[in-house]
Parts: structure tokens; sequence; C-alpha cells
């Protein structure tokens, strides 16, 4: 199966083990993968700050680079949700909301494809640990995924998963909002981090870059040594 | 009836149909509504059943449900009263009463009937009662809810004033929810019937919540519900 | 301006908040509550059927309603004063005081009682009618421990005095009311209720908000648990209703659907203890009801929102459901809102009824995590509201720092231009070098110093995944 990946602006500066890891785990599941060279960033810090038209900038590299494409996988709930905001950005524009349609109507969410379209839920990992997840809130609300990423956990072996107190809100990352909120902010992802502490958990997972570099920022600002790991990087540890 | 006024209407319903970006309006028809749940709930329930539920959500509004055979009602409603401490008891003028065989029970010293003759003596009467006992016009399943079309002689101070409140209900009033009898109301709206000046959904004692969240029943209304469940069916 | 609360600047008063540490205890565990007894009367309420279909319907017929807003209130007002009602159509705060101290001097009033409602607090009618002498009276509890402090302002739309614990309100009542007895609630009630019981009587005009009035029969629907507003509409002989111009329903049977919402949405009741509609007409020799019913029909900045992008902000049946669930309202509270519409449909009502100047803000105290858009009963989509305010907002150049603009302008540029977004892919682990410590950055400067005052930026990873991946690719063949 041929699928096009959305590596993500935060993954392809920080966090490269991540998007190396959905390479590998993607194409041990068959996939033949290409990336689009055309890609940059979906436009939400632009989006959800109001600045619609730098936006639709970013948006139509995105169509542009990814419209020829099978699949697009991302592996961010956030991303993914962005992309299939896209034909609202276009409502005076129909030729652009088309095209918008068709890419947003291809865009997957990593863990979604995997378990919704290649329909594998064991992807055959080994993750000795315990572990909570965060659940996003784009992947929860936008996307309304709130299945795939446990059942592939579920499969983990040795993977131990604990629930997590208060697991339906917010870290307090919101993009934009953690610096233009700080003192709100602080407070959300420092009650986002007691809940994880208080799991017991010795791995934190999320599918959402952003919301990993939040509470890890905090985590590691605060000292404490719990490890945070994005899902694609559990999937791809074998024994 | 003496006909109301009404100010500023033109100028501030043009304002609203300008901002829709149109005319006004002087006809509209309700669509016919894609979504209705409401008249899946308790939908083939038998009378039976909806008794069984009324008296199960009723506990759980705090009321003391009782239930009787409608020969039963006069020993029934006796038992009552003295179960609450007897005293002074005031009730609505309402002829069903007689229907009940209620009559002779009410007929004491004890006992007000609403009286408009006698003026603001009634509030008195009812803010002095122990008892302040009514019949349910429409009952509701699915929430406990006892449902009164107060007038003059079906008056709100007798389900509002008492310590506590007794509702009559006959089983045969008893539909699945809210929606049957705002469908009724409806119904007799559009045929043009006067429609009374308020009808009062209650369900249980009064409560609240407001001090951190602490259920506390018992607030400006009642402090406690009896409904007196009357099998006529 | 009456629907303001404080004077402080918003992270005045957001610090203020954060030092409130039982204010924001109360919040988090009111909401954990809140959370549950909706559930259980919602998605885990079997009896009722499938929520979303609800929530579908009220989303429809509140839709029709504001589309055809025009003809209803024409209808609900026609309907009113057939019955002997009169109606007054408020253009503005000012206008629906005026007309409601020209009742209350007519009338010659001393006292009035009034039920819960805000859109009284937005208009601020306890002070008009103390101008004119009045002695005012809020009898729901929440709002007469509000009234007997200092008239402290509401934290919340549903519960005005969540941010208060019995211990305070205990003080309160012992300093002000000559209360002597315990914290337990149930005392404090019965005080209330003690305290109240005479006035009740006594009161020449009542006053109440609207939950829901009914057009085809003009007739003003209140959804309450403490028998206070049926005190309030039963005694007095006169009765004044004010209500949102938007707040209506074309018949009884959406009144239906809208009930249910609102009861389980609000406070996890299938149904509020009283569900009292009322409708003018009383007989001659009625006793116990009010001889003249005015309604008051306020715009005060709504309609600013017809016909907008805003015009769903309208749907709103002031459930609190969306407070109920904000992350942001949990840590902050109410009052740090500024207004008495707090949380997310605060957010988004409080500009469209009093500005950017004042409110332009609040719009973005959201992390758009869009917990309030799942919760609310009539699916406003509240986050999408929220990101359109922020349009708006940004679009006006003096609200916002050139710096934003410019990075936002760098941003558009960068990423519509994929040469220039990996020269700052391939450039940003040289560029952040000096700054790395340990492996991330502690103290980041200019647009990074908010994010390093409270966590640790990412150094950026050292490989480039572009190469990487190529590489890969060509190991693959």
């Amino acid at each position: 199966m041929k699928v096009s990946l959305f590596v993500t602006c935060l993954n392809e500066i920080f966090y490269q083990d991540v998007a190396k890891d959905v390479v590998e785990v993607l194409e041990r599941l068959g996939c033949e993968i290409d990336l689009p060279r055309g890609q940059t960033c979906c436009g939400q810090p632009a989006y959800n700050s109001g600045y619609r038209k730098d936006a639709i900038t970013a948006a139509k590299q995105m169509i542009t680079s990814f419209e020829d494409s099978e699949y697009i996988i991302a592996p961010s709930g956030s991303c993914t949700a962005m992309f299939k905001e896209y034909p609202g950005l276009f409502n005076e524009h129909k030729g652009w909301q088309e095209r918008a349609q068709a890419v947003a109507e291809k865009t997957y969410e990593f863990t979604q494809f995997i378990v919704d379209v290649l329909g594998v839920e064991d992807v055959g990992a080994v993750y000795p640990a315990q572990a909570t997840y965060h659940t996003s809130c784009h992947m929860l609300r936008l996307l309304k995924e709130t299945e795939a990423p446990f059942k592939l956990l579920e499969n983990v072996k040795g993977l131990e998963l604990l629930p997590l107190e208060n697991s339906y809100d917010c870290c307090g990352f919101g993009g934009t909002f953690a610096v233009k909120m700080v003192p709100i902010s602080e407070q959300m992802v420092d009650e986002k981090v007691r809940n994880i502490e208080q799991s017991s958990a010795d791995v934190l997972i999320a599918a959402d870059s952003g919301c990993l570099m939040n509470i890890k920022g905090r985590m590691d600002r605060k000292g404490i040594p719990i490890d945070v790991k994005h899902i694609a990087q559990i999937l791809n540890t074998l024994a | 009836m003496v006909k109301g006024t009404i100010h500023n209407k033109d100028l501030f319903l043009n304002q609203i149909a300008s901002k829709l970006g149109r005319e006004r309006k002087d006809n509209v028809s309700l669509p016919k509504w894609k979504h209705q749940s409401q008249w899946e709930v308790y939908k083939n329930s038998s009378k039976d059943d909806l008794l069984a539920a009324f008296c199960k959500n009723s506990k759980e509004k705090n009321v003391h449900v009782v239930e009787t055979e409608k020969s039963m009602l006069p020993e029934t409603i006796e038992k009552v009263i003295k179960e609450y401490g007897g005293g002074s008891i005031v009730t609505t003028k309402d002829d069903r009463f007689s229907q009940y065989g209620l009559t002779l029970t009410l007929d004491n010293s004890q006992t007000h009937i609403w009286d408009t003759a006698m003026g603001e003596v009634n509030i008195k009467k009812a803010k002095e009662a122990i008892l302040g006992i009514f019949v349910s016009d429409i009952s509701l399943a699915e929430s406990g809810t006892i449902v009164q079309f107060n007038d003059k002689d079906i008056a709100r101070s007798v389900s509002l004033l008492p310590t506590t409140y007794v509702a009559i209900v006959p089983k045969s009033s008893i539909v699945p929810r809210m929606t049957q009898a705002t469908h009724k109301i409806h119904r007799s709206v559009i045929a043009g019937e006067e429609l009374a000046t308020c009808v009062n959904f209650i369900s249980g004692p009064s409560n609240s919540a407001d001090i951190e969240m602490d259920i506390v029943v018992g607030v400006h209304g009642p402090v406690k519900a009896v409904y007196l469940v009357v099998k006529d069916l | 301006m009456p629907m303001k609360i404080g004077e402080k600047p918003f992270f005045g008063r957001v610090d203020d908040a954060l030092q409130d540490h039982f204010m924001r205890n109360a919040m988090a565990s009111a909401q954990d509550r809140f959370r549950n007894k909706k559930l259980d009367a919602t998605e885990r309420d079997e009896q009722v059927g499938d929520w979303e279909e609800w929530r579908s319907a009220g989303e429809e017929i509140r839709r029709h309603t504001l589309e055809n807003l025009d003809f209803y209130l024409d209808q609900l007002s026609e309907n009113f004063s057939k019955r002997g009602g009169h109606v007054f159509f408020a253009k503005t705060v000012e206008e629906a005081n005026r007309y409601i101290q020209k009742v209350a001097k007519e009338k010659d009033a001393k006292y009035v009682t009034k039920s819960k409602s805000m859109v009284t607090e937005e208009i601020g009618l306890n002070e008009a009618l103390e101008e004119v002498g009045c002695h005012v009276y809020e009898t729901d509890l929440a709002e007469y421990i509000l009234q007997i402090d200092n008239k402290d302002r509401p934290s919340h739309i549903v519960v005005p005095s969540l941010h208060k614990n019995k211990e305070q309100i205990r003080d309160t009542f012992q300093a002000k009311a000559g209360y002597t007895g315990t914290e337990e609630p149930h005392e404090l009630t019965a005080f209330a209720r003690s305290q109240l019981r005479e006035v009740f009587l006594k009161a020449d005009i009542g006053i109440t908000g609207c939950n829901f009035a009914i057009a085809e029969s003009g007739t003003i629907s209140l959804a309450t648990n403490e028998g206070n507003a049926n005190m309030v509409t039963t005694y007095p002989d006169t009765q004044i209703t004010v209500m949102g111009m938007e707040r209506l329903v074309p018949t009884w049977e959406e009144l239906d659907v809208l009930i249910n919402l609102l009861s389980r949405s609000a406070v996890g009741q299938k149904i509020t203890t009283y569900v009292t509609n009322l409708t003018p007409g009383v007989e001659e020799d009625c006793v116990d009801a009010p001889k003249e019913f005015h309604l008051v029909i306020l715009d005060a900045g709504r309609s600013n929102a017809l016909g907008t992008e805003f015009q769903s902000a309208l749907h709103c049946i002031r459930c609190a459901a969306c407070v109920n669930v904000c992350p942001v309202y949990r840590h902050i509270g109410g009052h740090a809102y500024g207004s008495i519409y707090q949380g997310p449909i605060g957010a988004v009502l409080s500009p469209i009824l009093g500005g950017y100047e004042e409110y332009g803000e609040l719009p973005f105290a959201s992390s758009l995590c869009a917990a309030c858009t799942e919760a609310c009963p009539v699916k406003i989509p509240i986050h999408e509201l929220l990101i359109k305010h922020r349009e708006k907002y940004v679009n006006h150049q003096e609200n916002v720092k050139t710096s934003e603009k410019l990075a936002m302008k760098a941003f558009g540029v960068g990423t519509s231009t994929p040469f220039l977004f990996q020269i700052a892919v391939k450039g940003a682990p040289m560029f952040m070098k000096p700054l790395i410590k340990d492996g991330s950055i502690s103290n980041g400067p200019g647009p990074m110093k908010p994010w390093t005052a409270i966590r640790e930026f990412p150094a950026p990873g050292k490989d480039n995944f572009r190469s990487w991946f190529k590489e890969h690719q060509k190991g693959r063949q």
C-alpha cells in the first residue's frame, strides 16, 4: 500500500526519532512510504491564533504537496485534525475547497490508519513497562478517535497500561496558548503532571508531539523522572 | 380580558430582520423535526410499567410514595395525615375530591378548602398548614413529576406554602414523560382553548445544592412531598 | 457596565484567582461532581435514549428559532398582550432599567423579590431598583448568599456562589444577618428559608428571568429547584420578567426538548424540581397570582451576533455544561473572566455583548481543547467561535504586538516556501546550539521566553530526517 507521510514540523525539527519509528512501523506493516518534498507545517499555529490568511497560505502548500497521494498519514491527532479543517478555510474558493476536501478525506492519524485502514491491532511490539496514556484533545474530540491507540497498546507485550485520572482534561498545551497564557497553562500542565505521577507509571505515552513537548518540558523542569514516548516509539520496539 | 400593551415592537423586530438580511416574516411554519427521541422514551410501556417507573423515579426525588386502591383512598389519606402529624390542612377547590369519596374525610374544622371569597385568609391558612392536598392532572413516569393547571380554585399556594404537600396521583394520569403533557397543551393551544395562567411541573420537595453542591431538601417550597398513587385503572 | 466584574486587567484577575486556593479546589471538585452527575443523566441513562440525537434535536430547534426570531418574538408579544400582559422591547440596558423603574414607581413598590436571573445581573437591575427606593431581595440561595456578602458577583451561571465554601457562607450569615448556627448546609439553608419567608409574602413586585418563552401561547417558562421562583411569581401583585431576546421556543413541544437538555446538562437532573409556566390573565377574584404581568425583551448587544458567524452563540440555553468541563475555568474560576458570563460560552458571548476593548482577551483564554463543544447540548461549535473571535481581534492592528504579526507573516512565508522551511529546519540545531544545556533550553530568548519560563524547551534533533529518509530508501531498494 502506498502512503505519504506528513512528518509534522515538530517531529521534523525536534523529534526525528519519532518520525523514523513511524516510517519503520508502517514499512513493517507493508506500506510503501513517500515523503512529499513540499510539505512544511499544517498551518494550525496561525489558524488557532486568528491568522486565517497565513493559515490558508500554509494549507494551500500542503494541499498541493499531498493531493496526488493515496493516503496521507500524520503521527499527530492535532495536525490530522487541521487537515480536516482545510475545506472550511476555502468557503469562498470552490476550486480550492474541493481540493481541500479530497485531501482531508484521505488523511489519517498514524494509529487510526493502522487499526482502521490496515486492520492491524498487534504490530508485534514488546515494551515491558508500566505506562499511562494521554488522550490528546484534538485526537479525542476533533477526530473522535477514542480506540485505535488503546487497541494497539493493549497488544504490546509486557506493557501494562495504567489509568490516568481526569484523562479527558487538556494538558495545557493548546499551541500558542502555552506561551500566551503561561500562568493558566502552567496550572493545567501541573495538574496533568500530578495525575501522571499518581498513576505510578514509568512511561507516559501519547500520539501528539505537541502535548508531549509540553508535559515533558514541565516534568524536566520539575525534575520528575518519568519517561515520555510517542506511541510510534513504543510500537517500533521489538523483542 | 383587557388587552395589554406592546412597546417598541416594530422598530425592534425590523432591526432583527435587517440583521438577518431579509424582510420581516409574517408567516413561518414549523419544520418537521428530524430528531424526535422524546417519543421513544417508555414508548411501548404498559400502564403498569409506567406506574412502576413513576413510583421508582419519584422515590429517587425524595418523595414518599403511597399506593392505594381507589376504594381505600379515604382510609389511606387519613393514615397519611396522621403520619405527618395531623393538624391544619389546606386543599384546592376541586370536584375530584368528591369523586374520590374524600368529601367526608376532608370535611372537618382542621381542613381549609380554598375559597376565593375569603380572599387573603386563604394564603394565611396555606402558610399555617402542615399539609397541602391536591390532585395531579398529568403525571410523568420518567421523572416522578406531577402537573398542575393552576387557576383561582386550583390555587398555586396549596402545593407551595405548606410544609408537606400530598399529591393524589391517579394511575390513569401517568404518561411516559413531559412530551405527552406538552403535546396535549400544544394541541389545546392550537384549538384556541384558554391556557391556565400557571402550568406547574413539580417533582418532589423543593431543594438546593448551592452550598458546596450538597443537596439540601426543603428550601423555599415544601420540605416534604407525598404522592398518593390511586389505582383507578 | 453591570456585566463587568472587577476593575483589574485580565492577567491581574487571573493572578488573583490563582492565589485563591479554596476557590480553585471548589471549582475542581464541582467540575468532577458535575461531570458524573451529567454523565449519569445523559450518556449513561439508557432510558433517555441516544443523547446525541437529543443534542441534534436541540440544535435544530435553536437554529430554526433564531433564523425566524422576528416572527417568533412577534407571536410571543402578541399572545402575551392578548392575555393582558405588557410587553416592552428594550434595545439597551438603560431602556430596560428605565421601564422597570417606571413600573416600580407607578406601583409605589417598596419590596421586590427576585428569582435567579443572569440577564438582570447583566443589566444591573438591582441597582436601578434601589435608585428608585426599592428594597431588592435575591431569593435564590446562591444569589442570596452573594447579595448579603457585600453584593459579591456570580462566578457560575447556574450556581453563582460556587466560589464560596460553607465556612465562608456561615461567617457571612453571622456577620451580616445575625445567624448563630453552624456551617452545615441544611442549617444555612433553613436560615435563608426563615429569613425570606415573610419577604415573599409582603413583596410588591416579583422579578424573574426567563429560561424559555413560548411563542404560541405567550408563556414564560422557569426551571428551578428551590421553590423561590414560585414564591416570587405567586404573591406580589406585579410580576416583571426580563428575557434575553433569543430565549424563546416556538411551541410547547419544543419546550419539552429544551427543558430536557437544560435539566440534564446543567445539573444532571431528569427535570428540575419545578418547571413553572406562567401566562398572563389571572381571574379577577384569584387570590394568589399577580394581577399585572410585564415582559421586558432585551437586545443589549445580542443582535450584534445576528446574521454573522456568531449567530449560533445565541443558541445558548445557559446550562453551563461548557463551563463545567472547561480546564481553564477549572483553574481560574469565574471572576477572572471579568464578566458575569464566564467559561467558554462567556468568552464567546462577552465580546459580542461588551466589545473587544473590554473582553478581547477572553477568546485567547482557551487551549481550544473543544471540551466545551463536545458538552454543549445544542451543539454550538464554541471552540470554533473562539477562533473566529481571535480572527476578528487580530485583524485590528492596534490589538496585536507587531512582533506577533511579523512572526505570523514569517510563518506564512516559511510554510508556503518549502525551501525556506528547510533552511529553518536545518538551521534550528545551529541557531539553538548556544542555548542548549544538558539537552534542553532552560532560558530561551524572545518568543521562546514564555515557554521556558515554566518548562524546558527541547533541543532540536541532531539529524536531518529527510536525509535519513533518503538514505533509508536507498538501503531498501
